[in-house]
């Protein structure tokens, strides 16, 4: 509410100012050396990883590596030295660059969301990559298939994929032995997920088999959009101007879940989705996630293993990945070329693997995953990664890069919480929420 | 005054008393104020109301004029509507129930007891929290499974509750944690209020033998007018323009039954759940939005003044 804004809306404007000042004074006097020559080009790179050492005092090793790569590459005499600028969230890495750039303070490099490729593509200033990604030696095809697509927007390419995931089980080793369940086995069908979260269920104990968060944004969209792929649906038709989900296949995937959670109660539904999942998972209170690599720093209390996504009869595998992206612009005076030169080093091979052996990261490179003995080692020093690198095989399809998704998460994010709140069964809700995104399609 | 443009001998004179004068020395006191005030709100007033005639996105540089076609799409929005039933909705919870609440506490904090100071700075504390951090603690508080607020009301037989997670459940559980959040504030409006009642009149009332609840009723009630006016409009206020909670704790939902105008203009204008170029219908909005707020406080006013006829 409104009331207390006004103290603190005067100080963060004080800040801003004080903020648009350096950087403006900077940039002026950097630009001004750039040309002759001898001092180097310095660019703005924006990121999301925080500190290295973050508020609980632990190290931060998605920071560091991060860091250590850029330090080591401003000590080299390549005429270019990067900035890093914490941005804080990710998720407001857009909100943050729509505002710089009305103001055109925009950064040379950004961390950007896959699914805003389309909206950034006409951002004024974005480099348009398709030519330099060609260039000999930076081997473009090496990227993974469903990141390049997601860089692509309209034949074009606008950004350098920067971190790839995908989804898998990673459950509850305790609970399994408590309850007497199986642990899952890449066989596994929905209907032995089913089976095993109603198991695990129980409510004196306040535990729960597995846990979906049901805020209606892309994070309960892309869990569901895998489970449509297993079961052999799409999104949209395969020229995206008709929505596919309300098929058959989209009903069969909607319908295991609500089953679960309207039938067997067996999901715990998370309507905020600010990290309770997690929290309830390492407290031992969940005995299935369906979930992405980064999650698992964040179970430090519970035996925890990984199980590739259970299949429908005749279906497969399918995950889904979240491509995120590196976004340039080009604010003059050489400092694109400055940005294309660091990125291509940065996303080159040597670099990733070691950003993979620092951090985590799944790696974002083809090639790393397959030189010999890569999944070993990095299995070992993050139980349970290595699996989700092996599990990049089975992420076939990406969401539509178009223009309009982010509307059409929306409303499919509304008809899957409607129907896990057990208010509407899947077939109506699919077939209004595919008559709205017909109209949002048809409207351009 | 009459000064020649460029003439040698007017300007210096002219610059010296015009430094001279009181009026230079005052503007120049209130000059980065009104600098700070210029550039962060009246020039953002202006460009929002720019934006509302375009159809525009915040990303593109391709902003159309489309005339007043951004407001004429309002009454059509299934969504602008829903969001301006929730804000009535949630202002009807939300104003009463703190103004009845917040006259109730500051009457007894208003009473000769011990540590009185200390529930005073207890009843405030609230208003000091963070509304994150306020936010963070009822979802755990109001959490349907773990939460203690169904554990408590499971001893006395209630419940469970769906609180944040019910469709129903979620606006009164935002009402109650946003009345709890401000309640400080509106008590000690009260409790200055309170202690502006001339003792004389409570003393007279008492020798004329009233009861305690006729010298409330009587004497204190209506001189706590003033105070309620300006609670009730400021209150309404800032129902109206509830955001920091909604977006945090509730993000619109379950099903939209929290999507309150603010909110739902900030999802237009700074994501693209509605469209790509939606900030300039989420400007128009806001404009609509201010204009209601606008029209409700005036009317209250003028309402008050026909209620209210003690002014302290």
């Amino acid at each position: 509410m409104r009331r207390r804004r006004t103290a603190a809306s005067v100080l963060l404007t004080m800040v801003a100012l004080i903020a648009v000042a350096c950087t403006g004074g900077n940039e002026s006097s950097d630009t001004g050396t750039a040309s002759t020559g001898g001092e180097p080009v310095d660019i703005t790179m924006w990121h999301g990883y925080g500190k290295v050492i973050d508020n609980q005092g632990q190290t931060n090793f998605e920071a560091k590596s991060l860091i250590d790569l850029v330090d080591r590459y401003n000590a080299m005499d390549t005429g270019v030295h990067v900035t890093l600028d914490y941005i804080g969230s990710n998720d407001h890495a857009l909100e943050k660059l729509t505002v710089a750039l009305q103001g055109d303070l925009q950064p040379d490099i950004t961390y950007q969301y896959g699914t805003s490729m389309p909206q950034l593509a006409t951002a004024p200033g974005i480099m348009d990559l398709t030519d330099r990604v060609q260039d000999q030696g930076f081997n473009w095809d090496d990227f993974s298939e469903g990141a390049r697509a997601a860089a692509t927007v309209d034949g074009q390419v606008f950004a350098i994929p920067a971190l790839i995931d995908n989804l898998a089980i990673v459950y509850n080793k305790g609970l399994f032995k408590a309850a007497g369940v199986d642990e899952p086995t890449p066989d596994w069908t929905w209907d032995d997920f089913q089976a095993a979260a109603k198991a695990l269920t129980d409510p004196s104990e306040q535990q729960y088999g597995f846990a979906f968060p049901i805020d209606g944004s892309e994070d309960t969209v892309w869990h569901y959009d895998a489970m449509l792929w297993e079961a052999g649906g799409d999104i949209l038709s395969a020229d995206n101007t008709q929505a596919a989900f309300n098929s058959a296949e989209g009903v069969e995937a909607l319908t295991t879940l609500q089953e679960m959670a309207v039938t067997d109660t067996s999901v715990f539904l998370d309507q905020q989705n600010v990290g309770k999942i997690d929290e309830l998972f390492n407290a031992g209170k969940i005995g299935m996630l369906v979930t992405g690599p980064w999650a698992l720093s964040s179970y430090p209390s519970v035996d925890y293993s990984v199980q590739v996504m259970p299949m429908y009869d005749g279906g497969s595998h399918a995950t889904i990945a979240g491509p995120d992206m590196w976004v340039m612009f080009d604010n003059g005076d050489g400092r694109g070329d400055a940005a294309w030169k660091f990125m291509s080093w940065f996303t080159a091979a040597q670099q990733v693997k070691e950003d993979s052996m620092t951090s985590g990261h799944l790696p974002i490179r083809n090639s790393v995953v397959q030189e010999p003995g890569f999944l070993d080692e990095f299995d070992t020093k993050f139980p349970g990664e290595g699996l989700f690198a092996e599990n990049l095989e089975n992420v076939t399809k990406a969401r539509p890069v178009i223009t309009s998704y982010d509307q059409i998460s929306r409303i499919m994010g509304e008809a899957v919480v409607k129907v896990m709140l057990g208010q509407a069964e899947p077939q109506a809700a699919l077939d209004d929420a595919a008559a709205q995104v017909n109209e949002v399609l048809a409207g351009g | 005054m009459a000064v020649v443009a460029g003439s040698p001998r007017g300007a210096p004179g002219f610059a010296r008393r015009a430094l001279g004068s009181d009026h230079v020395a005052g503007w120049l006191f209130v000059l980065p104020a009104v600098g700070l005030v210029a550039l962060f709100s009246i020039f953002p007033i202006a460009w929002g109301f720019v934006l509302s005639l375009q159809e525009a996105s915040l990303l593109s540089p391709d902003r159309p004029f489309v005339g007043f076609q951004n407001y004429a799409d309002i009454a059509s929005d299934p969504r602008a509507v829903q969001a301006a039933v929730n804000s009535v909705y949630y202002t009807c919870l939300f104003v009463p129930t703190s103004i009845v609440i917040s006259m109730f506490l500051a009457i007894a904090l208003n009473q000769r007891i011990r540590l009185v100071r200390f529930y005073r700075l207890a009843v405030f504390i609230p208003v000091a929290v963070s509304t994150i951090a306020t936010g963070v603690m009822f979802l755990w508080v109001f959490d349907a499974n773990f939460g203690i607020a169904n554990w408590a009301l499971g001893k006395a037989g209630l419940g469970p509750f769906g609180w944040f997670n019910s469709p129903e459940g979620a606006m009164p559980s935002l009402a109650i944690m946003t009345v709890w959040g401000w309640l400080g504030f509106d008590t000690i409006i009260y409790l200055a209020a309170l202690q502006g009642v001339p003792y004389e009149l409570v003393e007279a009332a008492a020798v004329d033998g009233a009861t305690r609840w006729s010298t409330f009723r009587n004497v204190t009630l209506p001189l706590l007018g003033p105070a309620t006016l300006l609670l009730v409009v400021w209150s309404t206020i800032s129902a109206v323009q509830l955001f920091d909670e909604v977006y945090f704790v509730t993000r619109g939902g379950p099903l939209g039954r929290t999507s309150v105008p603010v909110f739902y203009i900030y999802r237009l204008a700074f994501t693209n759940a509605f469209g790509f170029s939606a900030a300039g219908y989420a400007a128009a909005l806001a404009y609509v939005l201010f204009l209601v707020i606008l029209g409700l406080t005036l009317a209250q006013f003028w309402l008050g003044n026909r209620v209210v006829h003690y002014s302290s």
